[in-house]
């Protein structure tokens, strides 16, 4: 296996290849799921993705974020979705993937829009050591992300 | 028992299954074409023959001693009958039949497999290599750039605008000594000329380079360049500055380039009313944030064609200070770039969860 995205290449494929399989449906799940996670919350994980990891590391993890976000934006295309609320959520998950244990306890931040309708991402690495972090959730407000003024 | 064996015969793989002794009992057409052996003359022999150096555990025991049924898969190295040599995916499968613990053992070759594999990753190291000298290129043009620009509002400032200014005063002095009124009309419109000449030349300093950002002070710079921007072109606009800590000198001037590349964006193409900008402080860096309420783009069709300088210099620029950019947009819902830059400069090594 070629570490293409670092040391877990292989969730990170299974998960680019989950993402097509989508429905229409599940993509209004992952829309609504990360419009009401808090958009600091999700600064700050992606802050700990650039603190915890080298160089190398990051190139890696930014490649599997750039590649989820092409390929869940051609999914939604194909499925008539226009929000970039979803490919924004992939782009997210896999660089929680690729990160994997670097992100700590930021994890399921960047993973949760998207475990809602793909079960198997809810076992992170924080989780597995007991430490799993709820993410912080807004009513449906929207993020300063998602509501220009 | 006819279906099972032509299931054998028909797979792509080599398979053979072999004896508690390790001994080939029964080996397929595959497995013969890929050894270079004839098909009898595989029946018998031992196992290693095929695969010499790795011997392997055919029938594993449990703690209580008795065989179970397990699943293996090796990359070991395949001997033809030539002596010639190929790397081989082997996959053992344990089981028991009437003839005692058996293992079937499936054979492929993956010399071409392990070539692409050294060409993908060298073409990976390559690509890589590229763009770290690509960053390290773009680094030294932005320093360059911004060198450029200090240079050239410094020799506007110190010589032209002292030229000019020099000329206006000498202008004054001739006005006293004109007396016909064609004349004086004359140096009147000369006299306005030099103004606007100067005002030019000082809106040009402030473009290259705004004073307060000489000073370190990135909101007043921001907000300067927003006020200018809705003057001109009649843009609302809401700052929102949460950034308690101050940074080097350099940062300031790189967040001020990239947020004045994503407001020249909205200034040329989102047709907003209205643009918002936030500067956060996060984890030791600087979040920013702006979001209008353009018409937005249909990211698809836009990043699917290159020439978007002005979104990949954001997000080189954020990468360059070793942060990260999000640019996001649809058609109808503005658009919205975020971007975070440590105020310490560049990531090098990783930092532990606080």
């Amino acid at each position: 296996m070629i570490e293409i995205f670092g040391p877990n290449t292989r969730q990170v494929l299974t998960f680019l290849g989950q993402l097509p399989e989508l429905s229409p449906e599940d993509i209004d799940q992952v829309t609504r799921a990360w419009r009401r996670t808090h958009s600091r919350d999700r600064a700050e994980a992606w802050v700990q993705m650039h603190r915890g990891t080298i160089e190398h590391e990051r190139y890696r993890t930014m490649v599997a974020a750039s590649i989820a976000r092409q390929v869940a934006l051609s999914a939604a295309t194909t499925l008539h979705r226009s929000d970039w609320a979803f490919w924004a959520a992939a782009s997210d998950a896999a660089a929680a993937i690729a990160a994997g244990h670097r992100m700590g306890s930021h994890y399921d931040i960047l993973i949760s829009p998207l475990a809602a309708v793909m079960p198997s991402l809810a076992r992170s690495p924080a989780n597995a050591q007991g430490g799993g972090n709820i993410p912080h959730s807004l009513p449906e407000q929207g993020s300063a992300l998602s509501e220009p003024a | 028992m006819s279906q099972f064996r032509q299931l054998i015969e028909s797979s792509p793989d080599a398979i053979v299954i072999v004896d508690s002794d390790g001994r080939i009992r029964y080996a397929n057409f595959q497995a013969a074409f890929l050894f270079g052996y004839g098909r009898e003359k595989l029946r018998g022999k031992p196992l290693r023959t095929l695969l010499p150096d790795q011997p392997l555990p055919l029938s594993p025991r449990d703690r209580h001693g008795q065989e179970k049924q397990v699943r293996r898969r090796l990359e070991l190295v395949g001997s033809r009958s030539d002596s010639s040599q190929f790397p081989a995916d082997v996959t053992v499968i344990s089981i028991q039949t009437e003839h005692g613990p058996t293992a079937v053992v499936t054979i492929r070759d993956i010399t071409e497999t392990q070539r692409a594999q050294f060409v993908f990753e060298r073409s990976l190291a390559v690509l890589e290599s590229d763009d770290r000298d690509r960053q390290a290129l773009l680094g030294h043009l932005v320093r360059a750039q911004e060198e450029e620009r200090r240079r050239i509002a410094a020799g506007i400032h110190d010589d032209t605008i002292q030229v000019i200014s020099a000329a206006s005063l000498r202008v004054q002095q001739l006005r006293r000594r004109l007396r016909d009124r064609a004349e004086v009309e004359i140096l009147d419109k000369l006299e306005e000329t030099l103004r606007l000449s100067l005002s030019r030349l000082r809106q040009l300093i402030f473009d290259l380079r705004p004073p307060s950002l000489e000073e370190g002070s990135l909101a007043a710079a921001l907000r300067g360049y927003l006020e200018q921007m809705r003057s001109e072109t009649g843009i609302a606009y809401q700052f929102e500055d949460s950034l308690a800590a101050k940074a080097p000198a350099n940062t300031t001037v790189l967040i001020y380039r990239i947020a004045q590349e994503a407001l020249m964006n909205v200034r040329k193409h989102a047709r907003a009313k209205t643009v918002r900008v936030e500067l956060l402080g996060l984890g030791d860096g600087c979040l920013v944030r702006i979001a209008d309420n353009g018409v937005g783009y249909n990211p698809g069709e836009v990043e699917a064609h290159p020439g978007h300088l002005g979104l990949v210099l954001i997000r080189e620029r954020a990468q360059l200070a070793g942060g990260w950019c999000r640019i996001e947009s649809a058609p109808g819902t503005g658009t919205t770039v975020e971007f975070w830059v440590p105020l310490g400069g560049p990531l090098t090594q990783p930092e532990t969860d606080p």
